[in-house]
């Protein structure tokens, strides 16, 4: 097994835009600036029923979930699919409904406790 | 001039050739200082430049157009003048490929077998 | 002249002009006649072996002409023509059979994926292309995983934009140089690639419209029934003893080999 994991390191790979940590990790900051200008506009353009304050931390916690990732290229994948978000958000192809998902409202946590599960009728 | 009573050639897009005889003798002549600069052995160079010259050679043995045509056998004289287009520019990118150097890598292991292998369980 | 145009006498114009191309190139390549005995079953479809024969000799002339890219020429279900190239080589592979003058291959017809979460690397791209001059098909196999990204060919074919869309929508494969590389199918937010073997058949969300919200609401799915797994292992698996008992491909040699 371990012998299998030094030549997954070594494997040499194609990169996918970074050469580098720092160079994806300027990345990762160009992409949150982007988006943290663009929310007064996203708040008012699509009625968002939250606060620009509210939306920033929503920004820093959808980023801050993926800390632990450090595979250089993944993190470049990921720079691609959220400019890409950007710009569907950007250009108004997204909906409201489309951007209240990133606050997903209308989930109720699930019950956890012997009594919550049985007064919601679930198990 | 043979060509001049051609109106169209039927395509769109393709306009008559004003003087096809000269272009294309211009282009193989440039297809073929492209290809010499390749080595000697490359497979691409030495079929291209069996073509190249055959063209050429009918090309030069004819001045009639529909003659030409009707030799080369491959399209009216203006799709020939774009084969030669084409050619010259694949030629010209060949160069920086270098595709006549061995293999650049093996595939993986079992990438091309069909049926597919299944993983080995561990 | 070109070994694609003697399949199709329709094209072919004179002849005399034919004899000076066959001194070494076609030697090289003589048509080897097939073992396979002609079909005979009426319900079967009958494979012109001739035909068969200059494809394979087509084959191995692409094969000749770049060594670096191609790795394996075959033939499948009997008269089609694949090769198979190293994903760095699609630019030039593609480029060569479009502007080549034996190949003339001017259409893209289409580009597809394929997903065997066994292989190292997993996804394979495939493009179709046919050539009208010549009246011929081929198609181009390369592969590659999750994260390598494949060079474009929007640059060759016009027609890859919106193919290319689709395979990076449904596999998730990353297209470099493209020049408006985004979802086109899947609807926006949707999350994974649905085309991955891997990607559960409801989906990881469900969308309805809330009438307290006054707007479509995006979930995580929720099934009232615990969802089942069903085992289902591929069809070809069910019988091992066959597996090879009609074989998918033929391999055809390559000079490289011959030596």
């Amino acid at each position: 097994m371990a012998s299998q994991g030094v030549q997954r390191a070594i494997r040499e790979v194609k990169p996918i835009l970074s050469l580098d940590r720092e160079e994806a990790r300027k990345r990762v900051l160009n992409l949150y600036k982007a988006w943290y200008r663009q929310i007064p506009y996203i708040v008012r353009q699509f009625d968002v029923p939250r606060t620009v304050e509210q939306c920033k931390v929503k920004l820093r916690e959808e980023f801050t979930k993926y800390d632990e990732i450090k595979d250089v290229r993944l993190i470049d994948m990921m720079v691609i699919k959220g400019q890409m978000e950007l710009k569907e958000v950007v250009n108004n192809w997204k909906q409201k409904g489309h951007i209240m998902a990133y606050f997903k409202d209308t989930l109720e946590p699930r019950p956890k406790d012997f009594l919550s599960k049985f007064l919601q009728g679930k198990e | 001039m043979s060509g001049v009573t051609k109106v169209t050639t039927g395509l769109t897009g393709l306009a008559v050739s004003k003087n096809p005889h000269h272009t294309l003798g211009i282009l193989y002549s440039k297809i073929l200082r492209t290809l010499q600069k390749m080595p000697q052995d490359a497979a691409y160079r030495k079929h291209t430049e069996e073509i190249i010259s055959e063209r050429a050679n009918v090309l030069k043995a004819n001045q009639d157009v529909e003659v030409i045509e009707k030799q080369i056998g491959c399209g009216q004289i203006e799709e020939i003048i774009v084969q030669a287009e084409n050619e010259l520019i694949l030629a010209r990118k060949m160069l920086n490929w270098r595709p006549w150097e061995p293999l650049m890598k093996q595939p993986p292991a079992e990438q091309w077998t069909w049926p597919p292998a299944q993983k080995p369980k561990n | 002249m070109s070994m694609l145009r003697r399949l199709f006498p329709v094209v072919v114009r004179s002849t005399s002009l034919l004899n000076p191309l066959k001194t070494n190139s076609q030697r090289a390549f003589a048509t080897e006649v097939t073992e396979a005995p002609n079909e005979t079953r009426p319900t079967f479809r009958k494979i012109d072996q001739v035909s068969v024969g200059q494809l394979k000799d087509f084959g191995r002339y692409c094969a000749e002409c770049l060594p670096k890219y191609i790795q394996k020429v075959q033939v499948t279900a009997g008269d089609e023509l694949e090769l198979l190239i190293v994903p760095e080589g699609v630019l030039p592979v593609l480029q060569f059979l479009k502007d080549h003058h034996n190949c003339q291959f001017s259409n893209l017809v289409d580009i597809a994926g394929m997903d065997v979460p066994s292989r190292e690397c997993r996804f394979e791209v495939i493009y179709n292309i046919l050539s009208l001059r010549f009246n011929a098909r081929i198609r181009v196999k390369t592969y590659t995983d999750e994260l390598t990204p494949i060079e474009s060919c929007n640059d060759i074919y016009k027609a890859a934009n919106w193919y290319e869309r689709e395979i990076w929508d449904m596999y998730g494969v990353f297209f470099s140089n493209h020049p408006d590389l985004r979802r086109i199918l899947t609807d926006y937010g949707f999350e994974g690639h649905p085309f991955r073997k891997d990607f559960p058949l409801s989906g990881y969300v469900e969308v309805r419209y809330d009438d307290e919200k006054k707007r479509v609401v995006v979930e995580p799915l929720e099934l009232a029934q615990e969802f089942r797994r069903f085992e289902l292992s591929a069809p070809w698996e069910q019988f091992p003893n066959f597996r090879n008992a009609n074989p998918a491909q033929e391999e055809v040699k390559t000079e490289k080999e011959k030596k």
